[in-house]
């Protein structure tokens, strides 16, 4: 990256090539070329369709626009102002805070279960890995729809916990069942990626390592807590990464169950944003509201990946 | 022996909240309205009443809709395969200057969720009067935001594997689009593989955006048009909701299964272990 | 070798695709074709529609195609305002009446006094003064409300006569009314009495409730909450009352249908007799029942505006005349009772309406079209009614303090109502 003299180049060019390389076209500067060409669709789809839409959210979260009106009118920082004043706020940021934190907890710990069960050695295996995934291929839409049918006061959960003798609560019209819902009906939904890419991690770790620690007396909890978890915790990592972000953009199980309710209790930030621009139609306080959204994301990042070095064992 | 036994009794109840909801899905879409809310709930339907089935297609275009989904998130699936893997070779190979300055700037977008510039994005595909049509829905996940990690993917694919291929090649005179097109795809199919599945779900779910972008029905995809089996003045459409979940379920949970083995081993290919 | 050939033919395929897959927009070249975004998807509606609008298009060449978009009802409003502001707004829309302010307010519409007017044989002059009030803004008529609904109450007299009661005749009142509802639960197992689309969610339909008491969601002049008056905390204490300590609606998170069977009484627009045609049970449509503060009617307003921003708006205008003229307001009066005040007689809506009674349509119709109250209404809709909607919520469980949550009911709207 840093050789500059064409003349060193010349020397260094490969003599080899069948087309001889013009004074100016070195190999070296073909090289940059074909670089620059191949990631020029992502680098302008980036700039097009990422950050220049970023900057225009920020411009936007100045403005008020009236769609039926036709008007669009710089209120300045009017918007954020409203953002600090905004009564429904707090519970908003505390139902996102509670999703993702619970979302992240039941996904990373049922993933890593399931991973380890299926690590057994077991005949059978293979069955059990596809029904857990198969959630994954089920249109997110789809699973929702069905699991809110199912999740009705008199719907299939709570005829199922009949047959055991349990009552069931009315799951998505008291605030915790309607959370605790919202955040099962992702997990079931997904969990299964997670599980996959453990999985693979597991079987990264040599057996041999296992057998030492079991000569040396080590428990199965032991050997979990102090071989298993270090060994894999990169991929634990990168999953809680992504789950983490994920959680931040859960929208349409959210619209299909809930509607953010009862009350606000699941109004989490992205559908509070949709509600604002998309049916309040005030577009310049939902983008007030992305630009708080990616505020979060990015220091939330920041910290997980400043975590990494006390948390990451090693690196892959 | 005790140990199996409570291993497989722990497997198979932990399997009820994954497999129920589809079973449930698929037999209820067959019975009648009435019997959808019997408790304890039926595992089978008393008889089968396809009528649900019928009403799907003509209360919607949902041979159109089905077909809208099918062709986006292919188109979706390829264009992001090329974009990224042209990309992610990039960064991982070739040495050129601002490699790591544009990799952060392209990293951003692995950092926006879709939400955040969606409004923006309605603006300019409004200004460019694409609104209603389906480019909205293509162009952003193949050059946006969604196809980051995809080039994130490939990018540390491409860096583990060994260039020792690649480096003959170019010494027998091939350039360098020849080296990546014949030499480094074909050895990055796993990468390929998952990057291909990941796309494909990722734009067979859309939600928020095909409901921002469509308003007429025939523009639809599969996700939007399940929530609209609902009528102001018909009677509930529980059934036909279901059956149409159904339709949109099943024949991808049958591929699924068929090809589960490169499905999920493709996916513990990306690299994020 | 494979994959690269597999990719290149999708890469083919990429491009083909994509530029098949945009187009459809804009492709009239001086042709007209309209587009009007409509709430329902039932067939005998669209068929009605699609006849007049064939009619149309006999004596007018010009028109190339008339579309009828369904949009569903519950996000009819959302999806509407977003097809305006993506910039592809509808030449004519249906509007519901808790929008009607908004749309009037923003001069959205395109006034349509002198078209109807100047429209041969229109008789303006027909349209009547109440269901037109709330569609006028400063004399001018922004939409037609071709849809002005009573509501009723539904009764299947099989499952009453099971329970041992009598059915309802006009005159009842709401403790009559609940205390049948009870008997029904308690001897059927189904459910008594369900105000249809309510779903703890749509509270704006509970104005058919409250209204017995007086009770309004905000005052006349949209600027100060109702749900703290008297009248109001009376009128959701005896509706909590019915739901969870009577039985006698179903709760919250079940979802039983009248017109399949599994409800004895239901309050709902007299637009759905159409769902009763082949209905295996005897029925009966009855006025609301009386409250403490009499009787009372309340009705559901449907309006058919033109877009000013549409492309076709003037040819729109005319279509919208030729749909609701004196001919075709007489058809459309079988699904939606019109605002014409010759159209608005028993006989003549008994014409149309093979399925109900003059007598009912006497007492039901005519008589709630004459002294309705359109259901709550206010601009900036969206947001009033999902925080009333949230606000409401603590309400539906067993032994909520009705005072408490209508008093934060009003501490979270009256922001938006001073608005």
């Amino acid at each position: 990256m840093t050789v500059r003299t064409p003349a060193r180049t010349a020397v260094t060019g490969r003599t080899s090539a069948p087309r001889k390389a013009g004074r100016f076209w070195t190999a070296r500067r073909r090289d940059h070329l074909v670089g620059y060409l191949f990631v020029a669709p992502q680098l302008i789809g980036s700039v097009i369709f990422v950050l220049v839409p970023l900057g225009m959210v920020v411009w936007y979260s100045l403005n008020e626009w009236n769609v039926l009106a036709g008007t669009f009118d710089f209120v300045g920082a009017d918007n954020y102002r409203r953002l600090a004043e905004d009564p429904k706020l707090p519970s908003v940021l505390t139902a996102s805070a509670l999703f993702s934190a619970g979302l992240v907890a039941v996904n990373l710990t049922l993933a890593l279960l399931l991973a380890v069960l299926l690590n057994q050695r077991l005949r059978g295996t293979a069955v059990f890995r596809t029904l857990f995934f198969s959630p994954v291929v089920v249109s997110l839409v789809a699973w929702t729809i069905v699991w809110g049918f199912l999740l009705q006061k008199n719907g299939g959960i709570n005829g199922l916990l009949s047959v055991v003798g349990v009552t069931g609560p009315n799951w998505l019209r008291t605030g915790g069942g309607a959370m605790f819902s919202v955040i099962m009906v992702q997990v079931f939904k997904n969990v299964g990626l997670n599980m996959v890419l453990f999985l693979a991690a597991l079987q990264d770790v040599p057996a041999s390592v296992y057998e030492a620690a079991r000569i040396d007396g080590a428990g199965a909890w032991r050997r979990f807590r102090s071989i298993t978890v270090p060994l894999i915790s990169p991929t634990l990592l990168l999953t809680s990464i992504i789950t983490v972000v994920g959680s931040l953009q859960v929208f349409a199980q959210i619209a299909v169950l809930t509607q953010g309710g009862p009350g606000t209790s699941t109004t989490v930030l992205v559908y509070y944003l949709y509600q604002q621009a998309f049916q309040f139609h005030q577009f310049g306080y939902g983008s007030a509201l992305a630009v708080l959204l990616f505020a979060i994301v990015l220091v939330l990042t920041l910290l997980q990946w400043r975590l990494r070095r006390r948390w990451v064992f090693h690196e892959a | 022996m005790r140990r199996k036994t409570v291993l497989y009794g722990l497997l198979c109840v932990l399997c009820v909240p994954f497999v129920f909801p589809t079973w449930w899905m698929v037999t209820s879409s067959l019975k009648p309205v009435g019997q959808i809310f019997a408790s304890p709930p039926s595992l089978f339907p008393s008889g089968i009443d396809a009528g649900a089935y019928r009403q799907v297609f003509t209360l919607q275009p949902f041979a159109r809709q089905y077909v809208n989904s099918l062709y986006i998130a292919a188109v979706v699936t390829i264009g992001t395969m090329a974009v990224s893997s042209l990309a992610g070779y990039a960064f991982a190979r070739i040495r050129f200057r601002g490699a790591n300055a544009l990799f952060f700037v392209i990293l951003v977008g692995l950092l926006i969720p879709s939400e955040v510039t969606i409004v923006p994005l309605f603006q300019m595909f409004h200004r460019w009067g694409l609104i209603n049509t389906h480019w909205p829905l293509i162009l952003v996940p193949i050059f946006g935001a969604p196809s980051v990690l995809a080039t994130f993917i490939m990018r540390q694919f491409f860096l583990v594997l060994p260039k020792e291929l690649e480096e003959a090649a170019q010494v027998d005179g091939l350039g360098r689009l020849a080296t990546f097109w014949r030499i480094a795809l074909p050895l990055a199919r796993p990468a390929l593989g998952a990057v291909a599945i990941f796309t494909f779900l990722q734009s067979w779910n859309l939600y928020l955006e095909p409901i921002v972008y469509l308003s007429s029905p025939e523009r639809f995809t599969l996700p939007q048009a399940l929530t609209q089996y609902v009528d102001a003045y018909g009677g509930p459409m529980w059934n036909v909701q279901l059956a149409a979940a159904s339709l949109t379920a099943v024949p991808v949970i049958i591929v699924f299964v068929i090809a589960q083995r490169q499905f999920i081993e493709g996916l513990a290919h990306t690299g994020l272990k | 070798m494979k994959i690269t050939r597999l990719l290149s033919l999708g890469l083919a395929i990429l491009l083909g695709l994509a530029a098949c897959g945009g187009g459809g927009s804009g492709k009239d070249k001086g042709e007209v074709s309209l587009r009007m975004t409509i709430w329902t998807n039932n067939a005998d509606h669209l068929k009605l529609f699609n006849g007049i609008a064939d009619e149309y298009r006999r004596t007018h060449p010009n028109v190339a195609s008339i579309r009828f978009d369904p949009l569903p009802v519950e996000t009819y409003s959302t999806a509407l305002t977003t097809q305006i502001a993506g910039g592809n707004p509808p030449d004519l829309a249906w509007i519901l009446e808790n929008t009607a302010p908004d749309f009037v307010a923003s001069h959205a519409l395109l006034p349509l006094d002198d078209k109807l007017k100047k429209y041969p044989g229109y008789q303006y002059g027909d349209l009547a003064a109440g269901p037109t009030r709330l569609w006028r803004q400063d004399g001018s008529l922004y939409a037609y409300p071709f849809s002005t609904s009573p509501f009723g109450v539904f009764v299947n007299t099989d499952l009453l006569k099971k329970a041992g009661q009598k059915p309802p005749a006009a005159g009842w009142t709401w403790d009559q009314a609940i205390a049948s509802a009870s008997a029904v639960h308690q001897r059927t197992g189904k459910a008594g009495l369900v105000v249809r689309d309510f779903d703890y969610k749509a509270w704006d339909n509970l104005a058919t409730v409250w209204g017995g008491w007086g009770a309004e969601a905000w005052s006349e002049d949209g600027k100060t909450c109702g749900f703290t008056k008297p009248q109001m905390v009376q009128a959701m204490t005896f509706l909590h009352k019915a739901i969870f300590d009577q039985k006698a609606m179903p709760g919250p998170g079940t979802s039983p249908d009248f017109f399949a069977g599994d409800a004895a009484m239901t309050i709902t627009q007299i637009s759905r007799a159409a769902l009763l045609k082949g209905a295996k049970f005897h029925w009966d449509l009855v006025p609301l029942p009386a409250g403490p503060n009499g009787a009372y009617n309340v009705i559901g307003q449907g309006g058919l505006g033109v877009l000013k921003n549409g492309k076709h708006a003037d040819a729109a205008a005319d279509f919208l005349a030729f749909f609701t003229d004196p001919a075709n307001s007489a058809k459309l009066a079988q699904y939606f009772p019109p605002p014409r005040t010759s159209l608005l007689t028993a006989d003549a809506l008994a014409k149309s309406n093979p399925l109900l009674k003059p007598d009912q349509l006497q007492k039901v119709v005519l008589d709630g079209i004459a002294n309705g109250r359109v259901k709550p209404n206010h601009t900036g809709e969206a947001e009033i009614a999902q925080t009333v909607r949230a606000a409401l919520d603590p309400l539906w469980r067993p032994g909520a303090d009705v005072p408490k949550v209508m008093a934060s009911v009003c501490g979270s709207v009256q922001p938006l109502l001073a608005k």
